[in-house]
């Protein structure tokens, strides 16, 4: 029965884990000194899933890295930036979801979340068709949104299936 | 005096310095709490001239409901016999509760943005009374207001704000109209643009003006009750986190004011602590 139970808990967990964010590196414009950089350190800290979050003040870079299994969301981050009264630029991120999509227009599914991100590839398209249906990690950026919005594109380098 | 200056160090600071945990510690500037941030500062401001001196002191404290809309409360206490000029620049012995509304807000870059800031609140007098030709008026609420604009960035911080406070009339008494304006040049050296989890300190020369009208006593005009001046002079601010220590000291360039009832007020410091809590909590999806 042990078995049972753990092997459950594994295939969950398993499952969870294959869709979500890993890391997101936002551009934050506005912050000029510690107590931005900190507020905005306290927010992020607050999502939970968050694992470690570092602020550069003089690049502006945010970089979030989450626990293996989360279910953060972009819009989640970008409050985190507007709460403070600054403004949320590019993001990089690095996220497993489900593709989606029909051949010529694809789409990344962050589960857990209600993260949908239409794919185009940020050089040279690639070509996902053997993806389809499978869970990949993409790499790329999410365009800056308007405020309490997040973008619906996700300008992709590389999609791997994942392991 | 040393139970003054104890008692005063437990108290805070005064509403005009509000922003002096991000920016100044005499002169208006912009910044405004996050949502869901309570700050809460403490200080003393000093004033000494040949009639006297004069400690005041407040417990500030802010919440920011928006990123952009902060409320304000401000208790106060005042120490010293000093008779000296109005002043809303420095601390009185008023309560004072308002809003601050961050009404422009333009993030141009890394590090840097362009912001405007009104705040309106009203005034009320406190248990303590005030020394001078002040001290022997009765005492009646007012309304403030304040406009700041200015740029903030991670080099340089440049601000210019004006205020403007009327009493009401009590038993034909009435304290003078305020008028203030400041203007402030900041400068973080580049030795010093380093990360968050260190001290951050910046250095300002502050500028600060102020005019007052005449003193309304027993139905008449006090005369030459009005007064002009302008004070100049360097502060500094250190952060580290969500601590704030700032200090500094103002001298007059310009005076214009009766000697033979406010003496001649000669220097001005101040010294403040501020601590902000930030919210942590998290949006749903």
């Amino acid at each position: 029965m042990k078995k049972f139970i753990l092997a459950g808990f594994l295939a969950l967990s398993s499952f969870a884990a294959h869709a979500q964010y890993e890391q997101v590196n936002l551009t934050v414009f506005g912050m000029d000194c510690a107590p931005c950089a900190h507020a905005i350190h306290v927010s992020m800290k607050g999502i939970p899933g968050v694992s470690t979050v570092d602020v550069d003040l003089n690049t502006g870079l945010v970089t979030i890295k989450l626990a293996s299994v989360n279910n953060a969301s972009m819009r989640q981050f970008n409050q985190a930036v507007e709460k403070n009264g600054f403004t949320h630029k590019d993001a990089e991120i690095v996220a497993k979801g489900k593709l989606t999509g029909t051949v010529g227009a694809f789409f990344l599914e962050v589960s857990g979340t209600q993260d949908r991100y239409a794919l185009s590839p940020a050089t040279t398209a690639a070509d996902l068709t053997s993806l389809l249906g499978k869970t990949v990690t993409v790499t790329g950026v999410v365009p800056q949104s308007a405020k309490g919005k997040v973008s619906d594109t996700l300008r992709y380098k590389t999609i791997t299936e994942a392991r | 005096m040393k139970s003054h200056l104890i008692l005063a160090c437990a108290l805070a600071l005064p509403w005009s310095a509000w922003a002096s945990d991000h920016g100044p510690v005499f002169s208006y500037a912009t910044p405004v709490n996050s949502q869901g941030e309570v700050s809460f500062d403490t200080g003393i401001f000093g004033r000494g001239g040949s009639a006297g001196t004069q400690l005041s002191t407040g417990s500030g404290f802010g919440y920011g409901v928006t990123p952009h809309l902060t409320l304000t409360f401000l208790l106060p206490a005042t120490f010293g016999s000093g008779s000296l000029a109005e002043s809303r620049m420095m601390a009185g012995g008023e309560w004072s509760a308002g809003a601050s509304w961050r009404f422009l807000h333009s993030v141009t870059s890394v590090g840097k943005r362009i912001e405007s800031t009104a705040s309106l609140g009203i005034v009320a007098p406190g248990p303590q009374q005030d020394s001078g030709v002040l001290g022997s008026l009765h005492r009646a609420p007012g309304v403030a207001g304040t406009l700041a604009t200015g740029l903030a960035s991670r080099s340089q911080y440049l601000w210019a704000g004006a205020g403007y406070t009327r009493f009401a009339e009590a038993s034909n008494d009435r304290r003078p109209d305020t008028l203030s304006w400041s203007g402030v040049y900041g400068y973080r050296p580049t030795k010093l643009r380093r990360g968050y989890d260190q001290w951050d300190y910046r250095g300002f020369a502050e500028l600060t003006g102020e005019h007052t009208g005449n003193v309304r006593t027993a139905g008449a005009i006090l005369p030459n009750s009005a007064t002009t001046s302008i004070w100049l002079g360097p502060s500094v601010l250190a952060i580290f986190k969500n601590i704030a220590i700032s200090g500094g000291a103002q001298a007059p360039i310009f005076r214009d004011a009766s000697g033979s009832i406010y003496g001649r007020e000669h220097i001005r410091f101040a010294i403040n602590f501020s601590y902000l809590k930030y919210s942590s909590h998290a949006s749903a999806h």
